[in-house]
């Protein structure tokens, strides 16, 4: 029979603490920020340009992160049913509908006020909506709106053409800087803040790389979600640098004591699509009650393909930033992107792929079926589709999304073992 | 002798079927109101009455389908997907998919030639194309669900119905009855929308011989027969069909009686 008892999931625990007080401190900060001692740039987190703006003494919001932030605490409905009254429809992403329905009831969050913003980047226009989004910030607060043109990822390197073009707007970038801020372009600081990012990357990569062990240290999907905040909101400063040598001390410490995400690794999963926020704990304990880790994942990788060799470079500022902006997950091609699912399965030796769509990003979630399908038969790897929202709770339907993973892992058994399918429950 | 039972509470009704040496001996199915765990305790009960037998001599019970965690007096459960793939590989043991329309559901199976599940596909959200798609409809029409499976022999010009929305499927059916349009092609109609949704979802995990049709909507011989038609292959029907759940279940429950180390 199944397990009713749940155990609460396990954290490294140091480091849970020190990211905790860190996005209490960026939420507290962002209240004092804006105007013209602070000013605030909002960005998306695809290919953001965040050393470049940092050296410029600006403060960042990512509203996808404080939409995410709203779903996991189950606020992110009454802004997305504000969107809607305003004139939003139901297929409109909920990102989008969480921050434009936030931005019209003032900015309060449980977490902090959110700022307006001072500039408004739109650092990845692979999705036609973000930059709608943004034109309608920046119809409502009347700020400059600079978006990058980011080609998609056509081959797995990036193509010297591209890289250019990618280069010649970050210029036009800066001049725009100078001419807002007042203030010349350091080269300088901008090396100096590259050097923190670096830093932060190679912490992060060697936490992701540690899902290769058997059984895998870390939890690459669920847990590694709550250690993103530094690598995504807070990239470029000394404290995000540090905060993964703390991660990653903890994890050696994990694998001494045998202390893993859960008792028994039972089956390891490489998993695809953008959380189910609203409803994260509940979809977590679907995982662990089968003893099902994640041990690699594609969506830590949506702030920067760090482990596929796209890192910051200070001595290459420019080129590093182009390629780090052209290499990001959500405007790599859907070969690509079913290469480094491929790659993840043969490299983390997992038994299976699960896959989450979500309903409101058809761009991101459209070939799903399609990368379901080729996984299953032409590469013989077990693989779940299922489909709920990141955003928007009413989309999530426990008992059909359950049923669904139940008989996926019990599939599973005789698949791998070539005996009778494992009783439920751990 | 090893006497074990396979309890499923789907959607609609709750089956029960006892295995006796892997034989069938005892069954029961009645409707499911809202106290499940009594409602699975009667299956159990009324199979062993039908079979003569004594609930003290059922050595495993296992609980399948959305209430499976209602059998509490039970040892095992197990999905009714993997159910479905069990059951009907029991009764057909060449059936390589097996296409399941219960109550709310449907689903699309593909089974190893051990009657593992390989692969499935299922509705998403709306029941459209379920049996309580077909209850709706029928009730526009002012039948019942049950006297109107062979009413599509006799059709002539079967209209078209949408098959993403119950709701909007039971207003169109409304609006061709306000047209007079004739039952038999409403309900062609009808069925054609079922089995063209079961077609795509049949098609994610891939049509191959033998296909077994299982779960209440099969025993309507319309839709049957519109499959048939649409398929180029045999469709197996039980008369057990809707049975196929607690059959798996029964027989995991055999499998675990037999060798009770998971």
């Amino acid at each position: 029979m199944e397990s009713t008892a749940t155990h609460a999931p396990s954290f490294l625990n140091t480091a849970r603490e020190q990211q905790r007080t860190m996005v209490e401190e960026y939420y507290a900060d962002l209240a004092k920020a804006g105007g013209p001692k602070k000013p605030v740039a909002y960005m998306l987190v695809g290919g953001n340009l965040t050393e470049i703006v940092r050296s410029f003494g600006y403060e960042v919001v990512f509203p996808e992160i404080v939409a995410l932030n709203c779903a996991i605490k189950h606020v992110s409905l009454p802004n997305i049913l504000h969107a809607e009254a305003q004139g939003y429809g139901l297929d409109v992403c909920g990102y989008v509908k969480n921050d434009l329905g936030l931005q019209e009831l003032g900015g309060e969050t449980p977490f902090g006020r959110i700022p307006p913003p001072d500039l408004l980047v739109c650092s990845f226009s692979g999705c036609y909506v973000y930059v709608k989004w943004w034109e309608a910030l920046a119809e409502k607060y009347g700020c400059p709106l600079f978006v990058l043109d980011v080609p998609y990822m056509r081959e797995p390197e990036v193509q010297a053409e591209d890289r250019t073009y990618l280069i010649a707007q970050l210029k036009e970038f800066i001049a725009l800087l100078e001419r807002i801020t007042g203030r010349s372009f350091d080269l300088g600081e901008l090396r100096r803040v590259l050097v923190q990012s670096r830093r932060a990357e190679e912490g992060w990569v060697r936490y992701l790389a540690s899902g290769r062990h058997r059984p895998s240290p870390i939890e690459a999907y669920f847990e590694a979600v709550f250690y993103m905040f530094p690598i995504n909101v807070l990239r470029g400063t000394e404290r995000a640098a540090e905060f993964y040598a703390t991660v990653n001390t903890e994890v050696e410490q994990r694998i001494r004591s045998g202390q893993y995400p859960v008792p028994e690794e039972k089956v390891r999963l490489v998993v695809e699509g953008v959380p189910p926020y609203p409803s994260y704990r509940t979809f977590w304990d679907f995982f662990r009650k089968w003893g099902a880790v994640s041990v690699a994942a594609t969506y830590p990788k949506v702030g920067g393909l760090f482990d596929q060799g796209f890192l910051h470079d200070p001595g290459r500022p420019f080129e590093s930033i182009a390629d780090y902006s052209l290499a990001a997950y959500v405007n790599q091609s859907w070969p690509l992107r079913r290469k480094l699912i491929a790659d993840y399965v043969r490299d983390y030796q997992a038994d299976a792929v699960l896959i989450h769509g979500i309903k409101s990003c058809r761009s991101f979630t459209a070939g799903q079926g399609d990368l379901r399908d080729w996984l299953i038969h032409d590469l013989h790897v077990p693989t779940l589709y299922l489909e709920s929202d990141h955003e928007d709770p009413r989309y999530f339907a426990p008992a059909q999304i359950k049923n669904r993973m139940d008989a996926f892992f019990e599939s599973l058994g005789p698949r791998r073992e070539g005996g009778p399918p494992p009783t439920e429950g751990s | 002798m090893t006497l074990v039972a396979g309890v499923d509470i789907g959607s609609t009704t709750a089956k029960c079927i006892l295995l006796d040496d892997g034989r069938i001996v005892g069954k029961s199915l009645a409707p499911v109101g809202v106290e499940l765990v009594k409602d699975a305790e009667r299956a159990l009960e009324k199979a062993l009455e039908g079979a003569a037998r004594e609930r003290k001599e059922v050595q495993a019970v296992t609980g399948t389908g959305y209430g499976r965690f209602k059998v509490t007096f039970g040892q095992y459960t197990l999905t009714e997907i993997g159910c479905h793939a069990k059951g009907a590989h029991y009764l057909f043991p060449g059936t390589r998919v097996v296409l399941d329309i219960g109550g709310q559901d449907t689903k699309a199976i593909k089974v190893s030639d051990r009657g593992e599940v390989v692969d499935f596909a299922m509705n998403d959200k709306c029941a459209a194309g379920t049996g309580r798609f077909l209850d709706v409809c029928a009730g526009a029409l002012g039948f019942d669900v049950s006297e109107i499976g062979p009413l599509s022999l006799g059709a002539r010009h079967p209209v078209k119905v949408t098959n993403t929305c119950t709701v909007f499927a039971e207003s169109e059916v409304s609006a061709y009855v306000a047209r007079g349009k004739d039952p038999r092609d409403i309900v062609a109609g009808l069925y054609a929308s079922v089995v063209s949704r079961s077609l795509s979802l049949m098609q994610r995990v891939g049509v191959e011989p033998e296909l077994t049709f299982t779960g209440g909507v099969s025993r309507n011989e319309g839709v049957v027969r519109t499959l048939a038609q649409r398929l180029t292959l045999k469709v197996n029907v039980s008369p057990l069909s809707q049975y196929v759940g607690a059959i798996g279940a029964a027989l995991y429950g055999l499998e675990r009686a037999g060798n009770p180390s998971p």
